[in-house]
């Protein structure tokens, strides 16, 4: 199957619309062996009536299937009933014979933010059970449902891209489809590929960058992602379609290291005081190399919850090393974190892995941030040391958790997360929003751990705590309940080569 | 009679959201003892058995217990020796309700998933009922 992707064409004025840009994209049509042109939102740039009209005009002579979804600046204005008009429903499902693909209008009107709602989520859900047996699935958004690099003021995702996230991957969905912010971005995870077009045809682009589409050709074994920019030059990026399945070759284990989060210590209801003594009887037992605390280390930064927190720490026989939260920094907690657990940047090495603490967390505020000094030094590190193992660590999370909102991520986890999956980075152990979960994003495994002993968690298999497995060929992510102790694979990865 | 289904998840879902897609093997010359110590490490209790790369079998912790340790065998025997030879798989497009009476009639508990004739992850009874137990941990666990 091969896909003509354009995005973001903003059809309209001069001012913004570049249209021998959009020419050169549609171009590409007069290649017969193309299956369908599918258009991931903001065809027009203000939603007007004479815009939906141009656009139309230029729409209506593609004679292979296409898909063309409205974008927040098709909405501007009342503009989601002109889009119905010309270009019938915003949201739906097309069905060929070996392949699906269902798509979705992620846009608020009049705002830019992106929002699949609970209706549409459950139609995506509800059509990937229905078209489970087709061999290609494919969904089409215009908002990113991964962070993507150089976005500029607005670094965020879909408010409930983790919910989306989730469904793709246990939904074998092969491509996800987005536009929006005009920078054109590939990711794989685990199975599936993220790809964001840049704008085919606006004059805003970004950091210099042309007008730009993109070429997918889905074959049995690979799917082949070409971004075209309009000087004719070209990238191209190839994946497997399966990933690996089978394990049973790992090699000596090298390293073994408990990774928790959001213990929540004080002497409210809200500490599970059962959970966290259990949890730490089982830490105890595992024979494991290293503890990594990602954070939340008490319910709010006063003396009174470090001071407990502090006896509970002494009692694990491993060494900790923590990054905080910013509940762990407010009030006193900038002073108390640094009293009782150390410095706020915090590693640990030996001769084959080196895990690197990152500080994202800002007091008396829940988001987090790197920043690019911070960043630029924790890269220049990293490359100096010779190790065959790397790891970050930090608290708030890199790619989207479910049931969590957008409020946990990093904001500028897009430029983050780019430079982390470039350099290779084996592993990123993530704390924020309690829920459990594990993926590989290109070559790095992205960990993210629930909450050990509070009462605000997001398993459904409980409070818990994940342990990483370290071999010579692969990496094993498990999800250890904090008060029973039973544990499940999050996840089985060979390691970097 | 139309029984009703149980209301934790809908039984029509199809299976692909709930397997593992994580298979641990175990080499078919391998010894008993090296499959029962994976099993212990990986915290599993069935492996698919490999040879030359290809999945030609699967064994349990039941199929240890009952063919080598009740025997009063050694466990040094080849894994090849016990395993179970015809995988008993369902498709990935089945729904949970296929699976649970897969499971049933053939008295299984462990059962790899296919699709397009490749072994793509396995479904455990563990896995469909773990989903039930929070709220027997939330009971037990009020402090």
């Amino acid at each position: 199957m091969r896909i003509l992707h354009i995005s973001d064409t903003h059809i309209g004025k001069k001012d913004h619309y570049n249209k021998e840009s959009l020419k050169i994209a549609l171009k590409e049509l007069e290649d017969d062996d193309l299956d369908m042109l599918i258009h991931s939102g903001d065809l027009t740039q203000d939603g007007s009536l004479k815009h939906y009209e141009k656009a139309k005009k230029i729409f209506d002579k593609i004679s292979i299937p296409h898909i063309i979804i409205p974008g927040n600046h098709d909405k501007r204005s009342g503009g989601l009933s002109l889009f119905k008009d010309h270009f019938g429903s915003p949201n739906g499902v097309f069905e060929s014979q070996k392949a699906v693909v269902i798509y979705v209008d992620s846009a608020v009107p009049d705002t830019d933010i992106g929002r699949v709602g609970m209706v549409k989520y459950d139609m995506i859900k509800e059509a990937l059970a229905e078209y489970c047996n087709k061999s290609i699935k494919i969904v089409v958004l215009h908002h990113h449902t991964v962070p993507i690099p150089k976005a500029g003021r607005e670094r965020n995702v879909l408010s409930n891209a983790g919910d989306l996230l989730e469904l793709f991957l246990k939904g074998d969905v092969d491509l996800v489809l987005s536009g929006h912010r005009h920078y054109p971005n590939v990711h794989r995870i685990e199975n599936t590929v993220f790809v964001n077009a840049g704008t085919a045809s606006d004059k805003k682009t970004r950091y210099g960058d042309i007008n730009s589409y993109n070429l997918i050709k889905i074959e049995k074994k690979t799917l082949t992602v070409r971004t075209k920019r309009i000087d004719g030059s070209k990238e191209k990026k190839c994946f497997p379609r399966k990933d690996k399945r089978v394990f049973y070759d790992f090699g000596d284990k090298i390293f073994r290291v408990v990774h928790t989060s959001n213990t929540f210590v004080s002497s409210s209801p809200k500490f599970l005081q059962t959970h966290f003594l259990n949890a730490l009887k089982i830490i105890n037992s595992l024979d494991c190399d290293l503890t990594i605390h990602c954070g939340g280390v008490v319910e709010e930064g006063i003396n009174q919850n470090y001071e407990l927190a502090k006896t509970y720490m002494e009692k694990f026989n491993v060494p900790i090393i923590y990054t905080p939260a910013g509940r762990d920094i407010n009030y006193l907690g900038y002073e108390l974190f640094k009293e009782y657990f150390g410095k706020m940047l915090q590693s640990y090495s030996n001769e084959e892995v080196l895990f690197r603490g990152v500080s994202s967390a800002q007091y008396d505020s829940p988001e987090g941030y790197i920043g690019e000094t911070q960043k630029e030094e924790l890269f220049n590190e990293l490359e100096d040391q010779n190790r065959s193992f790397k790891s970050v660590f930090l608290h708030h999370n890199i790619l989207p958790i479910p049931h969590a909102r957008e409020k946990g991520l990093l904001e500028d986890s897009g430029d983050f997360l780019r430079e982390i999956v470039n350099k290779r980075i084996d592993l990123v152990l993530t704390g924020t929003s309690s829920h459990p979960s594990a993926m590989k994003i290109g070559e790095t495994v992205v960990v993210n751990a629930n909450s050990m002993s509070s009462v605000y968690q997001r398993s459904r298999y409980g409070n818990s705590f994940n342990v990483i497995d370290i071999y010579e060929k692969a990496i094993v992510v498990y999800e250890i309940n904090s008060l029973w102790g039973n544990r499940k694979i999050l996840g089985v990865w060979d390691r970097n080569s | 009679m139309n029984k009703a289904a149980p209301n934790f998840y809908d039984v029509d879902m199809p299976i692909r959201s709930f397997i593992t897609k994580r298979l641990i093997g175990v080499r078919s010359k391998s010894s008993v003892q090296e499959a029962a110590k994976k099993m212990v490490e990986f915290n599993t209790g069935s492996l698919v058995v490999i040879e030359d790369e290809d999945i030609v079998g699967f064994i349990t912790d039941g199929d240890i217990k009952k063919k080598v340790v009740a025997e009063g065998l050694k466990t040094d025997m080849p894994v090849k020796e016990i395993m179970v030879k015809e995988l008993i798989t369902a498709d990935i497009s089945s729904t949970i309700k296929d699976v649970l009476e897969i499971m049933a009639e053939k008295n299984i508990q462990h059962i790899l998933i296919d699709e397009d004739d490749d072994i793509v992850g396995i479904v455990t009874f563990r896995d469909l009922i773990d989903i039930k137990r929070q709220k027997l941990e939330t009971y037990i666990s009020r402090e």
